[in-house]
């Protein structure tokens, strides 16, 4: 057609539009058709008419854009579909593949479950905290609650990642600096911060001894003992550190979440917690004995939604990490990797398998998760 | 009394932390800013440079004079506008149908759209990379805007969908006696009742659209149509001996402008709508 990728994707736009408006008014004749032909009077046959004028660009979306690439991707996952070269069909040889073998799938697995099981609890108390400080009829309350969703609009893009690339440097960037200046200044400061560095390395240390299928990591944290006194974090540096730079961006984010709770601590009753005031409850079992009971249902929305948010982080991997192979791998997420094993081959059948198995990895955890929740969940104070 | 001192002590403490929050959180942009303003042997100092002991914009001419980088700013720019533009009517006519009209199907489709919500979208991306390979349209714009128009996001649906049926009945009642069609009731009596939402709606497509990597990575490879993020990303290149990081900065300032002026038009109808229907971007 023509050289110009603006020209000719307004072109597309354009004929785009055309065949959406023919969807239209296509679905919803044959809406009417079918309404006419059950019997349904002249308002029915109208409103069938509208409803699928209006609904069609989605539901030709939905066919296009997920139904049949859904489906051939549920085919193509059991071939060595490559683009470009003959296909054959090959059973289940790539899901054996990626279950049995795959050590970098497996660590992706990993990296998730590590993600869920501390970032997702970490963004959760920090967006909860905020919200409770919020939720203090302050004056300029509004300048905070702009301030702390001001990075999740931002979070995200390359170019702030960027600038989390410049201050996690370990040598001279400004967090480490940070760090090191308090720890001179207060032995309290660095006690804790030569706690926390043992933890977290212990920790990974042992997540990545089960991505490995062995612990020398862990051992050579244990053996090295508590951290010596000028030590600081190592974010973008070692396998140890490189899930907890993404946590911390996890949280940095953490602003919707907060919304959220927020949303919950304004629908809590007042009488209630006034009822329990007067009969001398202090405010911090006013808050565990009824607010928080009341909020579970949203920490069990942020906890689906923190979730599948997980497992589809890919940015902060890609722009911290891309270029650092020996370590990336231990930051993967499953939608990074998918990416990585994916396109780096073009194994599209590979892909595919990949692709089936993180929905079905996402059912069964919103499954466990909805199971559970009658556990934990309350919808009304007993 | 003593009560009195206790809670304004409270309320000081409050105040204290929650600056102190803030702070943290707009640090990186602080800290972006200041970057790019700084000479390239202050920006790798190994000890702490505030502020820059002298403001030097040589990063921004250099930014600024870049072919590449004008040209990924124009590729993001038309990419966002068109793809708003197409996504935006399409999401606010399906949302239209989903609460204005009674139709057989309704309830069953509209579940089908939520189910979506759990999909992530990226789990798609390998059929749909083989549909647009297919199609030729590797290499172009196609693949990220085209889809928009098929009313892409379902919790941006979602989310108008409950504004719009907020609105009384009776409002489109007189209209449709005095012989209005559903087209003219949607755009000039629904839709300007819905503004605050579709500002929030927006906000958050072109966000997305702004900020998206993976997509253009896939398809917009070649430098022709590299957008900002792709751009922005490969100026760091861990070979270098000295990042230039005042550069780097500036360009990621730039970046970031459009988001901020989106962000604070937008961020009173935006925290409304989050609080309201339980989404997040």
């Amino acid at each position: 057609m023509t050289d110009n990728p603006y020209v000719f994707t307004l072109v597309s736009a354009l004929v785009t539009t055309a065949f959406i408006i023919a969807a239209c008014v296509g679905l919803g004749g044959l809406a009417r058709l079918v309404v006419r032909l059950t019997g349904g009077n002249l308002r029915r046959q109208d409103q069938a008419y509208a409803g699928y004028f209006f609904a069609a660009p989605w539901i030709v979306g939905f066919l296009i854009f997920v139904v049949i690439p859904m489906l051939a991707s549920l085919y193509w996952s059991f071939t060595n579909y490559r683009i470009g070269q003959p296909t054959a069909v090959v059973g289940l040889e790539n899901y054996s593949r990626l279950i049995l073998e795959d050590r970098e799938f497996r660590g992706s697995l990993v990296n998730t479950l590590f993600l869920t099981l501390i970032g997702v609890p970490l963004q959760i108390g920090v967006a909860l905290g905020l919200a409770v400080l919020l939720n203090q009829k302050l004056k300029g309350e509004r300048t905070f609650r702009v301030t702390f969703y001001l990075p999740v609009i931002l979070g995200f893009n390359a170019a702030v990642l960027l600038c989390w690339r410049l201050m996690l440097n370990a040598s001279n960037g400004i967090i480490d600096q940070a760090i090191r200046a308090l720890s001179n200044a207060s032995p309290v400061v660095s006690a804790l911060n030569r706690g926390l560095i043992y933890v977290v390395e212990v920790v990974n240390g042992f997540f990545l001894g089960l991505t490995n299928g062995n612990y020398t990591l862990l051992q050579r944290v244990l053996e090295t003992g508590f951290p010596a006194a000028n030590r600081v974090p190592m974010w973008i540096q070692t396998p140890l550190w490189s899930k907890m730079s993404v946590i911390l961006l996890m949280v940095w984010i953490c602003g919707s979440m907060m919304l959220i709770f927020l949303a919950g601590l304004q629908a809590t009753p007042r009488e209630l917690l006034e009822a329990a005031e007067v009969d001398g409850a202090g405010s911090w079992r006013r808050f565990w004995k009824i607010t928080f009971p009341l909020l579970t249902p949203y920490v069990f929305y942020n906890l689906v939604l923190g979730l599948i948010a997980a497992l589809q982080i890919f940015e902060p991997v890609y722009v911290l990490y891309r270029d650092n192979q020996p370590l990336a791998p231990s930051a993967y997420s499953m939608v990074y990797y998918l990416y990585q094993a994916t396109f780096r081959f073009n194994e599209i059948g590979y892909g595919s398998a990949i692709s089936w198995l993180i929905l079905i990895i996402i059912a069964v955890a919103s499954m466990i998760q909805f199971r559970l929740q009658s556990r934990w969940v309350e919808y009304e104070i007993r | 009394m003593t009560r009195r001192v206790a809670w304004v002590l409270g309320r000081c403490g409050l105040y204290v932390l929650l600056t102190a929050a803030s702070i943290l959180m707009t640090f990186p942009l602080f800290w972006m800013i200041s970057t790019s303003l700084k000479s390239l042997e202050e920006a790798n100092a190994p000890r702490i440079i505030w502020i820059p002991s002298a403001v030097v914009l040589d990063a921004y001419r250099s930014v600024l004079a870049d072919p590449d980088f004008l040209r990924a700013y124009v590729n993001s720019a038309f990419y966002a506008a068109l793809a708003l533009a197409g996504t935006l009517v399409s999401i606010a006519a399906v949302a239209y149908a989903f609460s204005r009209i009674q139709w057989p199907g309704r309830n069953v489709v509209f579940a089908l759209m939520l189910s979506t919500l759990m999909i992530p979208a990226q789990a798609l991306i390998v059929p749909q990379y083989v549909f647009f390979s297919r199609l030729g349209w590797i290499g172009t714009f196609n693949p990220l805007i085209i889809p928009g128009f098929f009313a892409g996001g379902a919790a941006m649906i979602f989310l108008l969908r409950q504004a719009m049926a907020q609105i009384p009945k009776e409002l489109e009642e007189s209209a449709i006696i005095d012989g209005a069609s559903h087209l003219r009731i949607w755009w000039e009596v629904v839709l300007p009742l819905v503004k605050a939402p579709l500002a929030t709606v927006s906000t958050f497509l072109f966000v997305g659209f702004w900020n998206n990597l993976l997509g253009p990575l896939l398809y917009a490879q070649t430098s022709r149509l590299q957008t900002l993020p792709v751009y922005v990303a490969q100026l760091y290149n861990i070979n270098n001996t000295i990042q230039p990081w005042p550069t780097i900065m500036a360009s990621a300032v730039l970046t970031t402008v459009p988001l901020f002026i989106v962000f604070f038009l937008a961020q009173r109808f935006i925290l409304e709508s989050v609080v309201l229907s339980g989404l997040k971007g």
